[in-house]
């Protein structure tokens, strides 16, 4: 059992970023919140087209979802009107639960997809959701052939 | 009131909110205590309560539009920038429903500025669908505030309609000299009618789907609107965007060393030997690679156990691992090298983590953040610019082609990062400078080569050096910052000379050796390529361009002005106009990204390396063809037009 820290602290170890990648907006629809779908070059080796295709549509409609208006979103402004944006320090906007379902979302998919992959999605909030940030890693370790390989291999050890 | 932005937090800044705020809690006041009584007795007992609700309404619109975000966009890190070329163009058109729209390069956020996108000059950031900063709640209206804004103006033309009215109403009947009630009514009725204007204004906005710095600029004027979607739905604004900016604000606020409010959380300890590595990387990557590793440690160990309290910025609910809500910061925690509470213990490895849990205050994750923004004041004008990793100059691109000295790409590529760093490294005593010694190409000091190399090596490019720059730099005080900066300068004086020598042996007069690269050395902005970014040039009398003068002393400068400002090819010194003229012609000479002064963030301080030392020099005059293309964006009179005879006359030449 000492193996699975040991190899994990080798993998801890050999690890290092490498480039980040920048999936921007899309604003063909105007400013509603939408990242392009487009596939980035530099992941080509990295993961398949369809599973980051699948993330960023996902997301794309997350979004869509939050800024639809509907009846509880006049529901909540007018109840903030009456209560005079009191109710704000109480209560959580439908909004912010989406934003909340959408970050929880993003950490689902690095643990299953992105992180055997070497490769890390950040929440777009956190740039302003401007763009869409994806981290990639290599394994230091075993040099840059099959990184990711190397580190599903010290995965499986460890377990 | 925003946080950051000097102008908005000047006292000056809090005139106009000040008196907006007197004027209306005054004057209402004054109608409550006098007006409402009579009004509440001899026209209806309704009044009072409906005007206090309003009055009510109207503070907290105010109070909203005042201190609500609205919608600043997050300086972009500086590996976000090396994504884009150096002669990236300054605008990047975009179709939105079919209409074409600019976005333009924001040279202080480091970002193609989204459409409806606009850079507050006042507060020093960009905005988000920016209709204007108004003076009067000192804040700017875009996206998240502009609702507060527009129901502000709507409720306070109503109470002030209401409170002139009845105020008149009450006048008249008393006829007695209640000047109290005057004021009053004078006021409200003096006042309206800019409000009402106002209210007006924005009502038009709100139908044409228009903000008001789009309608003063005449963007849509005789065009169409993409962004509206017809005046009925312009009246339905998208539901409020209330946490949206809430963690970016909060990394940035963490980022400056500000703990990060309600932060407490209880993980399994690890090994802080397994943070040593962390230790050497700069302040992004060792983010980035936090994060990462939890990941990966999550997914190994299969940890279920971690507990975080429910606080507003987090996730309600026990999730399986910690909430990304929680990401950014859980993640510091976790894994923190500088921790030295942190116990070197293991957890006992099994499917169900049984963890000794320890409970990281507050201050476990302060040593995390990167060091408070009190840099040398040498540094910190210079920390906004960004190496890039993939910028060519086009001088050094001309000169690669013609004056081909076989090593000079591998120069380039493999030795600059030392030499620069050569002289605040050797002061740090953490790498040998290797390459010192290596003759330049002709024309070229080894300062411009090594200016350029920081434009060429990003974060990741220089990676072992400059991530334990980067972390020396962090703890650096001002006096060893000075002193390095002054060996480095007596290094490059004697540099330069001994080209100057050599190269004037060699090469003839004119190619000319350039001083110190900074803003005064730089090519002029008229031998920029067309449509390429122009950087904001640091005001005058600012720090940086203070910073951009002073560094280098004013008779360092000489050589090089004389080979601009001169006509002929020789590069015999010759005194420049007047410092101040040439340096702030040097200053609107910077190419490329260009440093804000002073709000930097911290990702880029945590490369501290002088601005002028970051811009790229000046091309000897033989570089002259490679620039003639080049768009007019700026010039200076005497200095550029004379420029532009030479290099006329040297592509005549060649």
């Amino acid at each position: 059992m000492a193996t699975e820290f040991h190899n994990l602290q080798e993998l801890r170890h050999s690890v290092s970023l490498v480039t980040k990648v920048f999936i921007q907006r899309d604003y063909c629809e105007g400013t509603v919140c939408r990242f392009q779908t487009k596939f980035p070059s530099e992941l080509d080796t990295r993961i398949e087209p369809t599973l980051l295709e699948e993330t960023v549509k996902t997301l794309n409609s997350y979004y869509a979802e939050a800024e639809k208006i509907g009846g509880q979103s006049y529901l909540e402004g007018c109840l903030a009107c009456a209560t005079v944006y009191i109710i704000f320090l109480c209560m959580e906007t439908r909004y912010e639960k989406i934003l909340k379902k959408i970050s929880g979302y993003i950490q689902e998919q690095n643990e299953k997809i992105y992180a055997p992959r070497g490769l890390l999605l950040m929440d777009p909030i956190e740039r302003g959701m401007r763009v869409l940030e994806i981290s990639v890693f290599e394994d230091q370790g075993s040099g840059s052939s099959s990184p990711s390989s190397s580190m599903s291999s010290a995965g499986s050890s460890a377990r | 009131m925003p946080a950051g932005g000097a102008d908005s937090l000047k006292p000056s800044a809090f005139v106009p909110v000040c008196t907006a705020a007197c004027l209306l809690v005054g004057s209402s006041s004054l109608f409550f205590v006098f007006t409402c009584p009579w009004l509440a007795v001899t026209v209806c007992p309704a009044v009072p309560p409906c005007c206090a609700v309003l009055f009510l309404f109207v503070l907290a619109n105010f109070t909203m539009a005042t201190f609500m975000d609205a919608g600043v966009l997050p300086i972009a890190n500086e590996d976000e920038d090396k994504d884009d070329e150096f002669r990236a163009p300054l605008y990047k058109n975009v179709d939105v429903r079919g209409v074409q729209v600019r976005m333009k390069w924001c040279a202080s956020c480091h970002f193609y500025r989204p459409p409806r996108c606009s850079h507050c000059s006042i507060c020093d950031h960009c905005v988000e669908d920016f209709d204007h900063h108004c003076p009067w709640v000192n804040n700017c209206i875009g996206r998240r505030n502009y609702r507060y804004f527009f129901l502000f103006l709507l409720s306070l033309t109503c109470h002030m309609v209401l409170v002139f009215t009845f105020g008149l109403i009450y006048v008249l009947n008393h006829m007695d000299q209640l000047w109290k009630l005057h004021c009053t009514v004078t006021i409200s009725g003096l006042f309206l009618i800019p409000v009402l204007g106002l209210t007006g204004f924005h009502l038009y906005l709100v139908s044409r789907g228009r903000t008001t710095n789009e309608q003063v600029t005449g963007k849509f004027q005789g065009g169409v609107n993409p962004f509206t979607r017809g005046c009925c739905n312009n009246l339905d604004k998208p539901p409020d965007l209330c946490c949206r900016l809430d963690r970016p604000m909060s990394e940035k606020v963490g980022d400056n060393g500000i703990q990060s409010p309600n932060f407490h959380t209880k993980v399994p300890v690890v090994d802080y030997d397994l943070a040593a590595p962390l230790v050497t990387v700069g302040q992004q990557e060792r983010k980035c690679l936090k994060r990462y590793y939890f990941f990966l440690f999550c997914q190994q160990s299969s940890v279920r156990a971690v507990n975080l309290p429910d606080t507003k910025h987090q996730t309600s609910g026990p999730p399986p691992l910690p909430s990304s809500s929680s990401s950014s910061l859980s993640y510091d925690n976790l894994i923190n090298p500088t921790d030295p509470q942190l116990l070197p213990q293991r957890a006992p490895p099994s499917s169900c983590y049984h963890p000794h849990f320890m409970t990281l205050g507050r201050d476990g994750t302060v040593g995390q953040r990167p060091a408070p923004p009190s840099y040398s004041p040498v540094f910190i004008g210079v920390s906004r610019q960004s190496p890039q990793p993939r910028e060519i100059s086009p001088s050094l691109q001309g000169l690669t082609s013609r004056d081909a000295s076989p090593s000079f790409q591998g120069f380039i590529q493999r030795d600059l990062s030392p030499i620069f760093q050569g002289p605040l490294l050797r002061d740090l005593a953490s790498h040998s400078v290797t390459t010192r010694d290596v003759p330049p190409p002709p024309g070229l000091t080894i300062r411009d080569i090594a200016s350029q190399s920081l434009r060429d090596l990003g974060p990741q490019g220089l990676t072992p050096q400059k991530s334990s720059v980067t972390t020396r730099y962090d703890g650096y005080s001002k006096t060893i910052m000075a002193s390095i900066q002054e060996k480095r300068e007596m290094e490059e004086r004697d540099r330069m000379l001994r080209l100057q020598a050599r190269s004037q042996g060699l090469y003839g007069p004119d190619i000319g050796i350039y001083d110190i690269p900074n803003r005064r050395s730089l090519p002029p902005d008229n031998i920029r390529l067309p449509g390429s970014r122009g950087p904001t040039p640091p005001a005058y009398g600012s720090r940086e361009f203070l910073m951009s003068t002073g560094l280098h002393g004013y008779g360092a400068r000489a050589s090089t002005l004389s080979s601009s400002s001169t006509s002929s090819l020789t590069r015999g010194p010759k005194t420049s106009s007047s410092p101040l003229q040439s340096s702030s012609s040097s200053s609107l000479q910077s190419k490329g990204r260009s440093s804000s002064p002073a709000y930097c963030p911290l990702e880029r301080q945590s490369q501290p390396l002088p601005s002028s030392t970051a811009t790229l020099p000046r091309l000897p005059s033989s570089s002259g063809p490679s620039y003639t293309s080049y768009a007019t964006v700026k010039r200076t009179s005497v200095k550029h037009s004379s420029e532009a005879k030479d290099c006329v006359t040297l592509g005549a030449l060649k």
